[in-house]
Protein backbone atom coordinates (compact mmCIF):
# COMPACT_ATOMS: atom_id res chain seq x y z
CA UNK A 1 0.00 0.00 0.00
CA UNK A 2 2.60 2.19 0.75
CA UNK A 3 4.82 1.18 -1.67
CA UNK A 4 1.72 1.50 -4.18
CA UNK A 5 1.45 5.60 -2.81
CA UNK A 6 5.07 5.90 -3.56
CA UNK A 7 5.20 5.02 -6.81
CA UNK A 8 1.88 6.94 -7.71
CA UNK A 9 3.85 10.01 -6.23
CA UNK A 10 6.82 9.12 -8.40
CA UNK A 11 4.47 9.64 -11.52
CA UNK A 12 2.92 12.52 -9.81
CA UNK A 13 6.12 14.08 -10.05
CA UNK A 14 7.05 13.20 -13.92
CA UNK A 15 3.17 14.61 -14.97
CA UNK A 16 4.41 18.13 -13.24
CA UNK A 17 7.65 17.99 -14.65
CA UNK A 18 6.39 17.06 -18.03
CA UNK A 19 3.76 19.95 -18.01
CA UNK A 20 6.28 22.31 -16.74
CA UNK A 21 8.37 21.69 -19.41
CA UNK A 22 6.24 21.65 -21.87
CA UNK A 23 4.89 25.36 -20.95
CA UNK A 24 8.80 26.38 -20.87
CA UNK A 25 9.64 25.21 -24.14
CA UNK A 26 6.16 26.28 -25.60
CA UNK A 27 8.12 29.20 -27.45
CA UNK A 28 10.30 26.42 -29.26
CA UNK A 29 6.76 24.85 -30.38
CA UNK A 30 5.57 28.18 -31.47
CA UNK A 31 8.42 28.97 -33.93
CA UNK A 32 8.04 25.58 -35.64
CA UNK A 33 4.60 25.69 -35.54
CA UNK A 34 3.99 29.23 -37.08
CA UNK A 35 6.71 27.82 -39.24
CA UNK A 36 4.04 25.29 -41.22
CA UNK A 37 0.77 27.45 -41.06
CA UNK A 38 -0.80 28.71 -43.71
CA UNK A 39 -1.11 33.11 -43.25
CA UNK A 40 -4.30 32.82 -42.41
CA UNK A 41 -3.54 30.82 -39.20
CA UNK A 42 -0.46 32.84 -38.07
CA UNK A 43 -3.43 35.76 -38.49
CA UNK A 44 -6.25 34.22 -37.11
CA UNK A 45 -8.07 36.19 -34.32
CA UNK A 46 -8.12 33.28 -31.87
CA UNK A 47 -4.54 31.94 -32.23
CA UNK A 48 -4.63 28.32 -33.04
CA UNK A 49 -2.76 26.40 -30.72
CA UNK A 50 -2.58 23.63 -32.84
CA UNK A 51 -2.49 24.53 -36.63
CA UNK A 52 -6.10 23.61 -38.13
CA UNK A 53 -4.28 23.14 -41.68
CA UNK A 54 -0.45 22.30 -42.07
CA UNK A 55 1.72 23.25 -45.35
CA UNK A 56 5.41 23.73 -46.25
CA UNK A 57 5.13 26.73 -48.38
CA UNK A 58 7.53 29.01 -46.33
CA UNK A 59 9.94 25.98 -46.69
CA UNK A 60 9.26 26.11 -50.23
CA UNK A 61 9.70 29.49 -50.92
CA UNK A 62 13.03 29.91 -48.89
CA UNK A 63 14.60 27.02 -49.22
CA UNK A 64 13.76 25.40 -52.76
CA UNK A 65 13.13 28.26 -54.80
CA UNK A 66 15.19 30.45 -53.23
CA UNK A 67 18.91 28.67 -52.76
CA UNK A 68 20.78 31.43 -51.65
CA UNK A 69 19.99 30.67 -47.71
CA UNK A 70 22.12 27.10 -48.99
CA UNK A 71 24.85 29.64 -49.27
CA UNK A 72 24.52 31.11 -45.92
CA UNK A 73 23.88 27.59 -44.44
CA UNK A 74 27.31 26.19 -45.75
CA UNK A 75 29.24 29.54 -44.83
CA UNK A 76 27.95 28.93 -40.99
CA UNK A 77 29.07 25.63 -41.67
CA UNK A 78 32.70 26.84 -42.28
CA UNK A 79 33.09 29.61 -39.94
CA UNK A 80 31.88 27.19 -36.92
CA UNK A 81 33.81 23.91 -38.34
CA UNK A 82 36.44 26.54 -39.13
CA UNK A 83 36.73 28.72 -35.37
CA UNK A 84 36.24 25.07 -33.80
CA UNK A 85 39.35 23.20 -35.48
CA UNK A 86 41.78 26.46 -34.58
CA UNK A 87 40.53 26.16 -30.68
CA UNK A 88 40.91 22.71 -30.37
CA UNK A 89 44.96 22.82 -32.11
CA UNK A 90 45.78 25.57 -29.99
CA UNK A 91 44.26 24.68 -26.63
CA UNK A 92 44.55 21.06 -26.42
CA UNK A 93 48.38 21.54 -26.22
CA UNK A 94 48.32 24.55 -24.00
CA UNK A 95 45.64 23.60 -21.45
CA UNK A 96 47.86 19.62 -21.37
CA UNK A 97 50.74 21.89 -20.21
CA UNK A 98 48.65 23.58 -17.86
CA UNK A 99 47.38 20.66 -16.61
CA UNK A 100 50.62 18.01 -16.31
CA UNK A 101 53.52 19.83 -17.65
CA UNK A 102 56.10 22.18 -14.98
CA UNK A 103 55.10 25.92 -15.96
CA UNK A 104 55.93 28.97 -14.53
CA UNK A 105 52.99 31.36 -13.59
CA UNK A 106 50.71 28.72 -13.74
CA UNK A 107 48.33 30.24 -11.66
CA UNK A 108 48.60 33.83 -13.12
CA UNK A 109 48.03 32.21 -16.72
CA UNK A 110 44.51 30.61 -15.23
CA UNK A 111 43.15 33.61 -13.89
CA UNK A 112 43.95 35.24 -17.01
CA UNK A 113 41.88 32.81 -18.46
CA UNK A 114 39.17 33.31 -16.40
CA UNK A 115 39.10 37.28 -16.46
CA UNK A 116 39.40 37.57 -20.33
CA UNK A 117 36.37 35.34 -20.64
CA UNK A 118 33.94 38.41 -19.32
CA UNK A 119 34.88 40.89 -22.11
CA UNK A 120 31.87 41.81 -23.77
CA UNK A 121 32.11 40.61 -27.19
CA UNK A 122 31.47 44.27 -28.27
CA UNK A 123 35.29 44.89 -26.69
CA UNK A 124 36.76 42.13 -29.13
CA UNK A 125 34.62 43.50 -32.13
CA UNK A 126 35.76 46.65 -32.53
CA UNK A 127 39.94 46.54 -32.62
CA UNK A 128 39.22 43.47 -34.90
CA UNK A 129 37.25 45.22 -37.25
CA UNK A 130 39.92 48.43 -37.63
CA UNK A 131 42.76 45.82 -37.37
CA UNK A 132 41.70 43.65 -39.70
CA UNK A 133 40.40 46.62 -42.47
CA UNK A 134 44.36 47.88 -41.74
CA UNK A 135 45.13 44.15 -43.10
CA UNK A 136 42.49 43.79 -45.91
CA UNK A 137 40.69 40.49 -44.33
CA UNK A 138 37.47 42.22 -43.74
CA UNK A 139 34.78 39.50 -46.29
CA UNK A 140 37.30 37.04 -45.39
CA UNK A 141 36.44 34.04 -43.61
CA UNK A 142 39.84 33.58 -42.10
CA UNK A 143 39.08 37.13 -39.82
CA UNK A 144 35.78 35.54 -38.68
CA UNK A 145 37.67 32.28 -37.80
CA UNK A 146 39.95 33.68 -35.80
CA UNK A 147 37.43 36.35 -34.07
CA UNK A 148 35.58 32.98 -33.10
CA UNK A 149 38.27 31.47 -32.10
CA UNK A 150 39.75 33.81 -29.86
CA UNK A 151 36.56 34.30 -27.91
CA UNK A 152 36.54 29.95 -27.61
CA UNK A 153 39.81 29.60 -26.55
CA UNK A 154 40.14 30.59 -23.37
CA UNK A 155 36.83 28.81 -22.29
CA UNK A 156 38.27 25.60 -23.93
CA UNK A 157 41.56 25.98 -21.99
CA UNK A 158 39.86 25.72 -19.05
CA UNK A 159 37.51 22.83 -19.84
CA UNK A 160 39.96 20.81 -21.24
CA UNK A 161 41.96 20.89 -18.44
CA UNK A 162 40.19 18.44 -15.65
CA UNK A 163 40.18 15.52 -18.28
CA UNK A 164 44.17 16.29 -18.90
CA UNK A 165 44.63 15.73 -15.47
CA UNK A 166 42.57 13.01 -14.77
CA UNK A 167 44.26 10.91 -17.34
CA UNK A 168 46.71 8.62 -15.30
CA UNK A 169 50.38 10.08 -15.20
CA UNK A 170 52.31 6.76 -15.72
CA UNK A 171 50.94 6.78 -19.16
CA UNK A 172 52.77 9.17 -21.06
CA UNK A 173 56.41 8.35 -18.72
CA UNK A 174 56.15 5.31 -19.53
CA UNK A 175 55.87 6.20 -23.47
CA UNK A 176 58.99 8.56 -22.66
CA UNK A 177 61.19 6.06 -21.17
CA UNK A 178 60.33 4.04 -24.06
CA UNK A 179 62.18 6.71 -26.53
CA UNK A 180 58.75 8.73 -27.45
CA UNK A 181 59.15 12.45 -27.50
CA UNK A 182 56.81 14.54 -24.95
CA UNK A 183 55.10 15.52 -28.39
CA UNK A 184 54.74 12.25 -29.36
CA UNK A 185 53.62 10.97 -25.97
CA UNK A 186 51.13 14.00 -26.29
CA UNK A 187 49.83 13.28 -30.10
CA UNK A 188 49.46 9.30 -29.91
CA UNK A 189 48.95 8.89 -26.55
CA UNK A 190 47.35 11.37 -24.43
CA UNK A 191 45.13 12.91 -27.08
CA UNK A 192 42.84 10.53 -27.94
CA UNK A 193 42.81 9.58 -24.16
CA UNK A 194 40.97 13.00 -23.56
CA UNK A 195 38.56 12.21 -26.60
CA UNK A 196 35.53 13.01 -24.33
CA UNK A 197 37.01 16.53 -23.19
CA UNK A 198 37.60 17.60 -26.85
CA UNK A 199 34.20 16.57 -27.70
CA UNK A 200 32.71 18.28 -25.29
CA UNK A 201 34.88 21.34 -26.09
CA UNK A 202 34.62 20.87 -29.89
CA UNK A 203 31.21 21.45 -29.72
CA UNK A 204 30.93 24.14 -27.72
CA UNK A 205 33.19 26.30 -29.82
CA UNK A 206 31.08 25.00 -32.87
CA UNK A 207 27.65 26.12 -31.20
CA UNK A 208 29.09 29.54 -29.85
CA UNK A 209 30.83 29.92 -33.66
CA UNK A 210 27.11 28.88 -34.90
CA UNK A 211 25.55 31.36 -32.89
CA UNK A 212 27.91 34.38 -33.31
CA UNK A 213 26.15 37.55 -35.00
CA UNK A 214 28.20 40.64 -33.58
CA UNK A 215 31.42 39.67 -35.14
CA UNK A 216 30.04 38.24 -38.48
CA UNK A 217 27.88 41.58 -39.00
CA UNK A 218 30.51 44.05 -38.27
CA UNK A 219 33.57 42.03 -40.17
CA UNK A 220 31.71 41.34 -43.33
CA UNK A 221 29.56 43.39 -45.60
CA UNK A 222 29.81 40.91 -48.92
CA UNK A 223 26.58 38.76 -49.03
CA UNK A 224 28.71 35.60 -50.38
CA UNK A 225 30.65 34.92 -46.59
CA UNK A 226 28.06 35.98 -44.62
CA UNK A 227 26.16 33.10 -42.07
CA UNK A 228 22.96 32.18 -41.32
CA UNK A 229 23.00 34.27 -38.19
CA UNK A 230 23.46 37.33 -40.16
CA UNK A 231 21.16 36.49 -42.90
CA UNK A 232 18.32 36.00 -40.88
CA UNK A 233 19.07 39.35 -38.76
CA UNK A 234 18.75 41.16 -42.08
CA UNK A 235 15.60 39.35 -43.20
CA UNK A 236 14.50 40.96 -40.22
CA UNK A 237 14.71 44.05 -40.90
CA UNK A 238 13.29 43.24 -44.69
CA UNK A 239 10.49 41.33 -44.23
CA UNK A 240 9.42 42.51 -40.24
CA UNK A 241 6.09 40.87 -40.40
CA UNK A 242 6.27 37.62 -42.48
CA UNK A 243 6.56 35.87 -39.73
CA UNK A 244 6.03 32.54 -41.62
CA UNK A 245 8.90 32.67 -43.46
CA UNK A 246 10.96 34.02 -40.38
CA UNK A 247 9.87 31.15 -38.06
CA UNK A 248 11.04 28.55 -41.08
CA UNK A 249 14.31 29.96 -41.60
CA UNK A 250 14.72 30.01 -37.42
CA UNK A 251 13.56 26.58 -37.49
CA UNK A 252 16.43 25.31 -40.09
CA UNK A 253 18.89 27.19 -38.36
CA UNK A 254 17.90 25.13 -35.37
CA UNK A 255 18.03 22.01 -36.73
CA UNK A 256 21.61 21.38 -36.34
CA UNK A 257 22.11 22.01 -32.89
CA UNK A 258 19.20 20.04 -31.55
CA UNK A 259 21.26 17.63 -33.63
CA UNK A 260 24.96 18.37 -32.07
CA UNK A 261 22.93 18.53 -28.54
CA UNK A 262 21.55 14.93 -29.17
CA UNK A 263 24.52 13.44 -30.23
CA UNK A 264 26.45 14.83 -27.48
CA UNK A 265 24.11 15.55 -24.87
CA UNK A 266 26.09 13.81 -22.01
CA UNK A 267 29.11 15.62 -22.55
CA UNK A 268 27.77 19.01 -22.95
CA UNK A 269 25.92 18.71 -19.21
CA UNK A 270 28.91 17.67 -17.88
CA UNK A 271 31.31 19.87 -19.76
CA UNK A 272 28.77 23.24 -18.98
CA UNK A 273 28.96 22.03 -14.83
CA UNK A 274 32.79 21.52 -14.61
CA UNK A 275 33.39 23.95 -16.40
CA UNK A 276 31.70 27.00 -15.77
CA UNK A 277 31.84 26.62 -11.62
CA UNK A 278 35.67 26.67 -11.69
CA UNK B 1 91.66 10.44 -1.71
CA UNK B 2 92.08 10.67 -4.53
CA UNK B 3 89.39 8.23 -5.52
CA UNK B 4 86.91 10.32 -3.34
CA UNK B 5 87.75 13.53 -5.21
CA UNK B 6 87.67 11.91 -8.52
CA UNK B 7 83.79 10.94 -7.28
CA UNK B 8 82.40 13.90 -6.12
CA UNK B 9 83.84 15.48 -8.87
CA UNK B 10 81.60 12.52 -11.20
CA UNK B 11 78.70 13.28 -9.45
CA UNK B 12 79.12 16.83 -9.42
CA UNK B 13 79.03 16.78 -13.66
CA UNK B 14 75.87 14.39 -13.55
CA UNK B 15 74.46 16.74 -11.67
CA UNK B 16 75.76 19.44 -13.31
CA UNK B 17 74.43 17.77 -16.42
CA UNK B 18 71.06 16.70 -14.98
CA UNK B 19 69.76 20.33 -14.24
CA UNK B 20 70.90 21.41 -17.76
CA UNK B 21 69.12 18.37 -18.78
CA UNK B 22 65.81 19.13 -16.44
CA UNK B 23 66.10 22.97 -17.89
CA UNK B 24 66.20 21.94 -21.62
CA UNK B 25 63.07 19.57 -20.63
CA UNK B 26 61.14 22.72 -18.76
CA UNK B 27 61.82 24.90 -21.79
CA UNK B 28 60.50 22.31 -24.12
CA UNK B 29 57.48 22.24 -21.89
CA UNK B 30 56.57 26.12 -23.12
CA UNK B 31 56.45 24.93 -26.49
CA UNK B 32 53.08 23.69 -25.60
CA UNK B 33 51.83 26.78 -25.01
CA UNK B 34 53.59 28.61 -27.76
CA UNK B 35 51.22 28.48 -29.99
CA UNK B 36 48.17 29.02 -28.29
CA UNK B 37 50.22 31.68 -26.51
CA UNK B 38 51.40 33.58 -29.22
CA UNK B 39 47.52 33.63 -31.09
CA UNK B 40 46.29 35.01 -27.95
CA UNK B 41 48.74 37.49 -27.48
CA UNK B 42 48.04 38.45 -31.43
CA UNK B 43 44.62 38.36 -31.09
CA UNK B 44 43.16 39.04 -27.15
CA UNK B 45 45.75 40.83 -25.60
CA UNK B 46 46.52 42.99 -28.57
CA UNK B 47 43.23 44.06 -29.67
CA UNK B 48 42.34 45.13 -26.02
CA UNK B 49 45.35 47.08 -25.46
CA UNK B 50 44.41 48.87 -29.04
CA UNK B 51 41.20 49.42 -27.28
CA UNK B 52 42.64 50.51 -24.51
CA UNK B 53 44.78 53.24 -26.86
CA UNK B 54 42.32 54.58 -28.97
CA UNK B 55 40.51 56.11 -26.03
CA UNK B 56 42.70 58.76 -25.98
CA UNK B 57 42.71 59.48 -29.80
CA UNK B 58 39.97 60.60 -32.07
CA UNK B 59 39.98 57.94 -34.56
CA UNK B 60 36.78 58.04 -36.81
CA UNK B 61 35.55 56.50 -40.20
CA UNK B 62 36.83 59.66 -41.69
CA UNK B 63 40.69 59.31 -40.08
CA UNK B 64 41.20 55.72 -40.12
CA UNK B 65 43.45 55.73 -42.79
CA UNK B 66 45.27 58.52 -41.60
CA UNK B 67 47.09 59.86 -38.27
CA UNK B 68 45.26 60.12 -35.12
CA UNK B 69 45.46 62.76 -33.07
CA UNK B 70 45.78 62.48 -28.74
CA UNK B 71 42.99 64.19 -27.21
CA UNK B 72 43.63 63.24 -23.58
CA UNK B 73 40.87 62.30 -21.70
CA UNK B 74 37.94 63.76 -24.16
CA UNK B 75 36.74 61.16 -24.72
CA UNK B 76 36.08 59.87 -21.30
CA UNK B 77 34.33 63.77 -20.77
CA UNK B 78 32.19 63.32 -23.53
CA UNK B 79 30.84 60.15 -23.24
CA UNK B 80 30.17 60.40 -18.81
CA UNK B 81 28.55 63.54 -20.03
CA UNK B 82 25.89 62.04 -22.90
CA UNK B 83 23.05 61.59 -21.57
CA UNK B 84 22.83 58.39 -23.06
CA UNK B 85 25.45 56.90 -21.57
CA UNK B 86 23.82 57.98 -18.15
CA UNK B 87 20.30 55.89 -19.74
CA UNK B 88 22.05 53.17 -20.81
CA UNK B 89 23.93 52.42 -17.64
CA UNK B 90 20.27 52.58 -15.86
CA UNK B 91 19.12 50.42 -18.22
CA UNK B 92 22.10 47.63 -18.13
CA UNK B 93 21.50 47.74 -13.87
CA UNK B 94 17.64 47.40 -14.65
CA UNK B 95 18.47 44.30 -17.14
CA UNK B 96 20.90 42.96 -14.93
CA UNK B 97 19.39 42.94 -11.77
CA UNK B 98 16.16 41.63 -12.64
CA UNK B 99 17.28 39.22 -15.35
CA UNK B 100 19.79 37.82 -12.70
CA UNK B 101 16.95 37.82 -9.59
CA UNK B 102 14.00 36.18 -11.83
CA UNK B 103 16.64 33.49 -13.88
CA UNK B 104 18.38 32.41 -10.40
CA UNK B 105 15.13 32.06 -8.74
CA UNK B 106 12.98 30.35 -11.59
CA UNK B 107 16.85 28.45 -12.13
CA UNK B 108 16.51 27.59 -8.81
CA UNK B 109 13.18 26.23 -8.45
CA UNK B 110 13.99 23.84 -11.38
CA UNK B 111 16.76 22.94 -10.17
CA UNK B 112 15.39 21.58 -6.53
CA UNK B 113 12.56 19.64 -8.43
CA UNK B 114 14.86 18.29 -11.26
CA UNK B 115 16.93 17.24 -8.27
CA UNK B 116 14.11 14.56 -7.36
CA UNK B 117 14.16 11.12 -8.71
CA UNK B 118 11.39 10.42 -11.25
CA UNK B 119 11.33 8.47 -14.48
CA UNK B 120 12.35 10.74 -17.72
CA UNK B 121 14.07 13.67 -15.69
CA UNK B 122 17.09 13.32 -17.91
CA UNK B 123 15.13 13.75 -21.05
CA UNK B 124 13.34 16.85 -19.62
CA UNK B 125 16.34 18.46 -17.76
CA UNK B 126 18.30 18.22 -21.75
CA UNK B 127 15.29 18.99 -23.36
CA UNK B 128 15.16 22.85 -21.22
CA UNK B 129 18.95 22.92 -21.57
CA UNK B 130 17.91 23.24 -25.73
CA UNK B 131 16.68 26.77 -24.50
CA UNK B 132 20.04 27.61 -23.61
CA UNK B 133 21.68 26.41 -26.42
CA UNK B 134 19.99 28.46 -29.54
CA UNK B 135 21.36 30.94 -30.95
CA UNK B 136 20.63 34.38 -29.63
CA UNK B 137 19.45 36.07 -33.36
CA UNK B 138 17.01 33.18 -33.22
CA UNK B 139 15.36 33.33 -29.64
CA UNK B 140 15.47 36.96 -30.63
CA UNK B 141 13.23 36.80 -33.48
CA UNK B 142 10.58 33.81 -31.84
CA UNK B 143 10.23 36.87 -28.93
CA UNK B 144 10.04 39.33 -31.44
CA UNK B 145 7.35 37.43 -33.11
CA UNK B 146 5.54 36.64 -29.82
CA UNK B 147 5.68 40.20 -28.71
CA UNK B 148 4.35 41.59 -31.63
CA UNK B 149 1.60 43.92 -31.29
CA UNK B 150 -0.43 42.61 -34.12
CA UNK B 151 -1.12 39.08 -33.07
CA UNK B 152 1.37 38.11 -31.19
CA UNK B 153 1.00 35.30 -28.70
CA UNK B 154 1.47 37.39 -25.62
CA UNK B 155 -1.29 39.88 -26.52
CA UNK B 156 -3.78 36.83 -27.22
CA UNK B 157 -3.10 35.41 -23.50
CA UNK B 158 -2.88 38.92 -22.28
CA UNK B 159 -6.56 39.70 -23.53
CA UNK B 160 -8.07 36.13 -22.69
CA UNK B 161 -6.69 36.39 -18.97
CA UNK B 162 -8.22 39.78 -19.08
CA UNK B 163 -4.87 41.63 -17.93
CA UNK B 164 -5.62 43.83 -20.77
CA UNK B 165 -8.36 45.38 -23.24
CA UNK B 166 -6.37 46.04 -26.24
CA UNK B 167 -2.56 44.50 -27.77
CA UNK B 168 -0.12 46.88 -26.79
CA UNK B 169 2.64 46.80 -29.19
CA UNK B 170 5.29 46.06 -26.64
CA UNK B 171 8.55 46.80 -28.77
CA UNK B 172 7.96 49.84 -29.96
CA UNK B 173 6.47 51.29 -27.07
CA UNK B 174 8.91 52.88 -24.63
CA UNK B 175 7.89 52.16 -21.52
CA UNK B 176 7.77 47.96 -22.29
CA UNK B 177 10.59 47.64 -24.50
CA UNK B 178 13.01 47.17 -21.92
CA UNK B 179 10.94 45.05 -20.03
CA UNK B 180 10.14 42.67 -22.79
CA UNK B 181 14.04 42.20 -23.92
CA UNK B 182 14.30 41.18 -19.99
CA UNK B 183 11.72 38.37 -20.24
CA UNK B 184 13.22 37.14 -23.78
CA UNK B 185 16.93 36.89 -21.87
CA UNK B 186 14.97 35.50 -18.75
CA UNK B 187 14.05 32.71 -20.38
CA UNK B 188 17.59 31.82 -22.13
CA UNK B 189 19.33 31.90 -18.60
CA UNK B 190 16.75 29.47 -16.86
CA UNK B 191 18.25 26.40 -17.62
CA UNK B 192 21.96 27.65 -17.26
CA UNK B 193 21.22 28.83 -13.59
CA UNK B 194 19.14 25.28 -13.82
CA UNK B 195 22.36 23.09 -14.44
CA UNK B 196 24.47 24.93 -12.01
CA UNK B 197 22.86 24.74 -9.29
CA UNK B 198 21.23 21.25 -9.91
CA UNK B 199 25.04 20.22 -10.14
CA UNK B 200 25.76 21.98 -6.36
CA UNK B 201 22.75 20.08 -5.32
CA UNK B 202 23.96 16.58 -6.36
CA UNK B 203 27.01 17.22 -4.29
CA UNK B 204 25.64 17.96 -1.09
CA UNK B 205 26.13 15.45 1.47
CA UNK B 206 22.95 13.22 1.81
CA UNK B 207 23.49 12.28 6.00
CA UNK B 208 23.00 16.01 6.64
CA UNK B 209 19.39 15.76 5.68
CA UNK B 210 19.07 12.43 6.93
CA UNK B 211 20.39 13.66 10.53
CA UNK B 212 18.05 16.67 10.24
CA UNK B 213 15.23 14.32 9.35
CA UNK B 214 15.84 12.63 12.44
CA UNK B 215 16.02 15.84 14.77
CA UNK B 216 12.57 16.75 12.80
CA UNK B 217 13.46 19.48 10.67
CA UNK B 218 10.63 20.08 8.00
CA UNK B 219 11.35 20.70 4.64
CA UNK B 220 11.30 24.62 4.42
CA UNK B 221 13.37 24.18 7.17
CA UNK B 222 15.95 21.67 5.35
CA UNK B 223 16.04 24.32 2.35
CA UNK B 224 16.87 27.45 4.55
CA UNK B 225 19.27 25.52 7.39
CA UNK B 226 21.02 23.40 5.33
CA UNK B 227 20.77 23.86 1.41
CA UNK B 228 21.37 27.19 1.24
CA UNK B 229 24.37 27.43 3.40
CA UNK B 230 26.25 24.57 2.09
CA UNK B 231 25.19 25.55 -2.06
CA UNK B 232 26.76 29.45 -0.88
CA UNK B 233 29.61 28.74 -3.17
CA UNK B 234 28.05 28.23 -5.67
CA UNK B 235 25.15 30.88 -5.45
CA UNK B 236 27.63 33.47 -5.44
CA UNK B 237 30.18 32.28 -8.44
CA UNK B 238 26.98 31.56 -10.34
CA UNK B 239 25.78 34.77 -9.29
CA UNK B 240 28.90 36.55 -10.61
CA UNK B 241 29.20 35.01 -13.66
CA UNK B 242 25.48 35.76 -14.10
CA UNK B 243 25.72 39.35 -13.61
CA UNK B 244 29.14 38.86 -16.01
CA UNK B 245 27.36 37.07 -18.78
CA UNK B 246 24.14 38.96 -18.67
CA UNK B 247 25.58 42.57 -18.91
CA UNK B 248 27.22 41.63 -22.08
CA UNK B 249 23.89 40.70 -23.55
CA UNK B 250 23.72 42.40 -27.28
CA UNK B 251 21.96 40.42 -29.69
CA UNK B 252 18.95 40.42 -27.89
CA UNK B 253 18.81 43.83 -27.80
CA UNK B 254 19.34 44.33 -31.90
CA UNK B 255 17.11 41.99 -32.76
CA UNK B 256 14.25 42.84 -30.97
CA UNK B 257 14.05 46.69 -30.71
CA UNK B 258 17.61 47.74 -32.10
CA UNK B 259 17.83 49.89 -28.63
CA UNK B 260 14.60 51.43 -28.96
CA UNK B 261 12.53 53.36 -29.25
CA UNK B 262 14.29 56.54 -28.29
CA UNK B 263 17.03 54.55 -26.62
CA UNK B 264 14.22 53.16 -24.25
CA UNK B 265 16.02 49.85 -24.16
CA UNK B 266 19.67 50.85 -25.04
CA UNK B 267 22.49 48.93 -23.11
CA UNK B 268 25.59 49.76 -22.84
CA UNK B 269 27.15 47.21 -25.32
CA UNK B 270 24.71 48.39 -27.42
CA UNK B 271 25.30 52.10 -26.78
CA UNK B 272 29.14 51.19 -27.55
CA UNK B 273 27.88 49.10 -30.93
CA UNK B 274 25.91 52.20 -31.87
CA UNK B 275 29.01 54.37 -31.07
CA UNK B 276 31.17 52.65 -33.44
CA UNK B 277 28.98 51.49 -36.37
CA UNK B 278 26.25 53.85 -36.29
CA UNK B 279 28.19 57.36 -35.90
CA UNK B 280 31.56 55.55 -36.84
CA UNK B 281 32.88 57.27 -34.12
CA UNK B 282 35.29 54.39 -33.15
CA UNK B 283 37.53 56.27 -30.10
CA UNK B 284 34.05 57.10 -28.36
CA UNK B 285 32.87 53.61 -28.84
CA UNK B 286 36.01 52.41 -27.51
CA UNK B 287 35.69 54.27 -24.46
CA UNK B 288 32.48 53.06 -23.44
CA UNK B 289 33.97 49.33 -23.84
CA UNK B 290 37.05 50.47 -21.40
CA UNK B 291 34.39 52.01 -18.65
CA UNK B 292 32.16 48.68 -19.45
CA UNK B 293 36.22 46.33 -18.40
CA UNK B 294 36.04 48.60 -15.62
CA UNK B 295 33.08 48.18 -14.34
CA UNK B 296 33.18 44.36 -14.74
CA UNK B 297 36.55 44.79 -12.48
CA UNK B 298 34.77 46.14 -10.36
CA UNK B 299 32.58 42.73 -9.65
CA UNK B 300 34.88 40.45 -10.06
CA UNK B 301 36.80 42.03 -7.50
CA UNK B 302 33.88 42.47 -5.17
CA UNK B 303 33.62 38.58 -5.76
CA UNK B 304 37.03 37.86 -4.72
CA UNK B 305 36.74 39.88 -1.47
CA UNK B 306 33.60 37.65 -1.00
CA UNK B 307 35.28 34.56 -1.28
CA UNK B 308 38.29 35.81 0.58
CA UNK B 309 35.97 36.72 3.59
CA UNK B 310 34.04 33.37 3.21
CA UNK B 311 37.35 31.28 3.70
CA UNK B 312 38.63 33.71 6.77
CA UNK B 313 35.65 32.79 8.58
Amino acid sequence: MNSLLKVNQKYFTTVIAVISTIIFLFPVYWMVTTSIKPMSGILATTPQLIPHEIQFQAYVKNFIQDTEILRFFLNSVIIAAGSMILTLLFASPFSYALARLDLRGKGWIIGFMLVVQMLPNIMLALPFFILFSKLHLLNNFISLIIANATLSMPFAILVLRPFFMSIPKGLEEAAVIDGCSRFTAFWKIILPLAKPGLLTVGSFCFLHAWGDLLFALILTTDKSIRPLTVHLYTFVGQYGTDWNSLMAVATVCVIPIIIIFIAFQKHIVGGLASGSVK
Amino acid sequence: MNIETDISLQRNITMESRKKAKRKKVLGNYLFILPGGIFLLLFLVFPIGYNLKITFEDLTALNILKDQSFVGLENYATVLKDKIFLLSLKNSVIFTGLCIFFQFTIGFAFALFFNKKFPGRNVMRALILIAWMIPLVITGTLFKWMFAGDHGIINHLFMWLGLIDQPIHWLINDHTSLYSTIIANIWIGIPFNMIILLAGLQSLPEETYEAAKVDGAGKVRQFFSITLPLMKPTILTLLVLGIIYTFKVFDIILIMTGGGPVNSSTVLPFYSYEMAFTNYNFSLGATVNTIMLGLLILVALVYLWLVRKEENV
